[in-house]
């Protein structure tokens, strides 16, 4: 049945949904954009921004992990990447960060691209062995290039804004992870998405059904380690310091707990643990040493019982309280 | 050959010998650590990444037998072995088995993305009980072998490269002879099939990660004197198996075993000739081209059906 759409709200929220945008989102967008204006105290933007950053690197981590479901264990090395491409261009050479910026996302996309091309003949599992061993081999060169990186001395990154109060970081960031979402979700909603998806559920019958799986599992590398190379990037400018350690594995296991906490395939589930997570680590003193177990059994816990994470419960919820509305 | 030519070859090559000596020391530990890897990656299609979460359990069983209880280095190095086997068995039926009830398709990469959350819950755990403190002996013997004129090498290196390659024979012998090796072998083999004749997956399942785990506390425990005890110990061990595992084929045992030596000499020749580093540079630049030409490993491997999933 078709039906003609006249009311302009409802063209509009169609429109909002092509972008993947629902009510519930853009609220949480507005309430996040609000907070400034209650809010006075520096911390708690910072800790928002802070969140904002590591949801978005958990969106950048699922884009691979939850579609063409390779995990990308050397994460936190193409992260670092993207973060000392841009310091090193901004500190030895002088460019404007912004240029910077642009670089580390490009640099880390081509090595994206060309871990992806490595793990060519080979499947899944594969794939993470191999981008771990890249990882790595990246930290291992930022530890050993002294003469460059500084080493473990650490590099001093210079701010990306003049005035570098944390509303604008928060509101960048805000911006950025946006646009990362909405530009994931338009790639994941066309027939490339679908090409990722089939990929991920039955590598045969994605192949057999005229789909290159080499050439999508390319693509999606390629465009997961820019998103992570930018946002590394903008991490350096942000805290203003870089040391290798950033490269670490278990910086990669953090990522990777919050996009499988949010569930797997879901972009913004990896959001939403992030903010819930990070600010209660940060709020509770306490609990930060026990910061790692608890990321650690989360996701040994949504393993073996519900690997369908927050977003997962989240449509559980939201289809009941819909049927309950149904009736009458 | 009279002896002053002997002297004199040896005074020449030095550096050659001992490096090479160093690597074939070290090699026994990866050896080790691969066949662990190998037989839990074969029988159980795991992706291991707790692995060194059992050498540093090993490692501190050994030290507290040895130093706190004061226990002979052979009894500790035993009950380490011990501890890290009912470990890995307890281990096995409160992660994997529940895992293994529920998820079926997706059990390699939830198997894999399991081992990795232990692996940092582990690492955070023994940091919150004993501290970063690192606790190590000095040496279980105090003598030393002089294994070539005018080189001495600890009686520890030379014993711990003993018990790595006699457990690895152990290994071999019970896999081949006995009648739950052969079990083993089964299920590695055809999982249904050893199901039909009657084998008990679960306990199959349990033995073979026990048995790992015990390799990689074996490990830990006869190498205390070189690398101490501390949360972190397992991260550098981990690394270099994967790298055999992954040189090899995965899941190539008996590959696991020469691959543990040609990463412990390629490794000690890198040290040597570019420095702590780029030495890691140098490995894992090697790895990644060799996976390049030969994406399969050295030997290849029997198990395909991994890679299908």
């Amino acid at each position: 049945m078709e039906r003609k759409v006249t009311s302009p709200l409802l063209t509009a929220r169609l429109w909002l949904s092509s972008l993947g945008l629902s009510p519930e989102i853009l609220a949480c967008i507005l309430g996040l954009a609000l907070v400034p204006a209650f809010v006075r105290e520096a911390y708690i933007v910072r800790l928002l921004a802070v969140s904002l950053l590591f949801g978005a690197l958990a969106m950048a981590f699922d884009f691979t992990g939850g579609f063409i479901n390779a995990v990308n264990f050397g994460f936190a090395g193409f992260v670092g990447l993207g973060a000392y491409t841009s310091a090193l261009i901004t500190v030895r050479l002088g460019v404007n960060p912004w240029i910077g910026l642009i670089a580390a996302a490009l640099v880390t996309g081509l090595v994206g691209m060309f871990t992806g091309a490595l793990t060519l003949p080979l499947r899944g599992i594969y794939v993470s062995l191999m981008s771990w061993f890249v990882g790595m081999a990246l930290m291992a060169l930022a530890n050993a290039m002294v003469d460059l990186t500084r080493g473990a001395r650490g590099l001093i990154v210079p701010p990306l804004f003049e005035s570098a109060s944390t509303v604008t970081h928060l509101y960048f960031l805000l911006g950025l992870t946006v646009l990362l979402y909405i530009g994931l979700r338009l790639i994941i909603r066309s027939r490339v998405g679908l090409a990722f998806r089939a990929i991920g559920q039955n590598y045969d019958a994605a192949r057999a059904s005229g789909v290159n799986p080499t050439l999508y599992k390319v693509l999606n590398f390629t465009l997961s380690s820019a998103a992570a190379g930018l946002l590394g990037g903008y991490y350096g400018h942000f805290v203003g310091i870089l040391t290798p350690d950033l490269m670490d594995t278990w910086h990669t296991m953090e990522v990777m707990a919050l996009a499988y906490i949010g569930g797997a395939g879901s972009l913004l589930g990896g959001v939403f643990a992030a903010f819930l997570f990070i600010p209660l680590f940060d709020s509770l003193k306490s609990l930060m040493e026990y910061r790692l177990i608890i990321y650690g059994l989360s996701l040994v816990l949504i393993m073996i019982f519900y690997p369908a994470g927050l977003a997962g419960l989240y449509q559980v919820v939201k289809t009941k309280l819909e049927f309950r509305k149904r009736k009458p | 050959m009279d002896l002053a030519m002997l002297q004199n070859f040896f005074d020449l090559n030095a550096d050659v010998i001992q490096v090479a000596l160093t690597g074939t020391l070290r090699g026994g530990l990866y050896a080790l650590m691969a066949v662990g890897l190998a037989l839990v990656f074969g029988v159980m299609n795991i992706c291991h990444f707790a692995h060194g979460e059992f050498y540093v359990i090993g490692a501190y069983a050994a030290y507290f037998a040895h130093v706190v209880f004061g226990l002979d280095p052979i009894l500790s190095i035993a009950s380490a072995a011990m501890l890290s086997f009912l470990a890995g068995a307890v281990a096995e039926k409160i992660f994997f088995l529940p895992l293994r009830r529920r998820s079926k398709n997706e059990w390699v990469i939830n198997a894999f993305l399991l081992t990795a959350g232990l692996s940092v819950a582990l690492q955070s755990l023994f940091k919150l009980i004993w501290g970063v403190r690192y606790r190590g002996i000095t040496q279980y013997w105090k003598t030393t072998f002089e294994v070539l004129p005018g080189m001495a090498v600890a009686a520890d290196r030379i014993v711990a490269l003993g018990i790595a390659l006699g457990a690895i024979f152990l290994l071999w012998l019970f896999l081949q002879k006995t009648r739950l090796g052969r079990a083993i072998r089964a299920v590695s083999q055809d999982e249904r099939g050893a199901m039909l004749v009657g084998i008990d997956l679960d306990q199959i399942y349990m033995l073979t990660f026990a048995l790992g785990s015990m390799l990689a506390g074996l490990g830990g425990a006869s190498l205390l004197s070189l690398t101490p005890a501390y949360p972190f110990a397992g991260n550098k061990p981990l690394i270099s198996s994967w790298f055999v595992v992954t040189i090899v084929g995965l899941g190539n045992v008996s590959g696991a075993v020469l691959g543990g030596f040609i990463v412990g000499i390629f490794e000690s020749v890198a040290y040597f000739a570019l420095g702590q580093g780029w030495q890691d540079v140098a490995s894992l630049g090697m790895l990644i081209l060799l996976l390049l030409f030969k994406p399969t490993g050295l030997f290849g491997t029997q198990i395909k059906s991994v890679w299908e999933r």
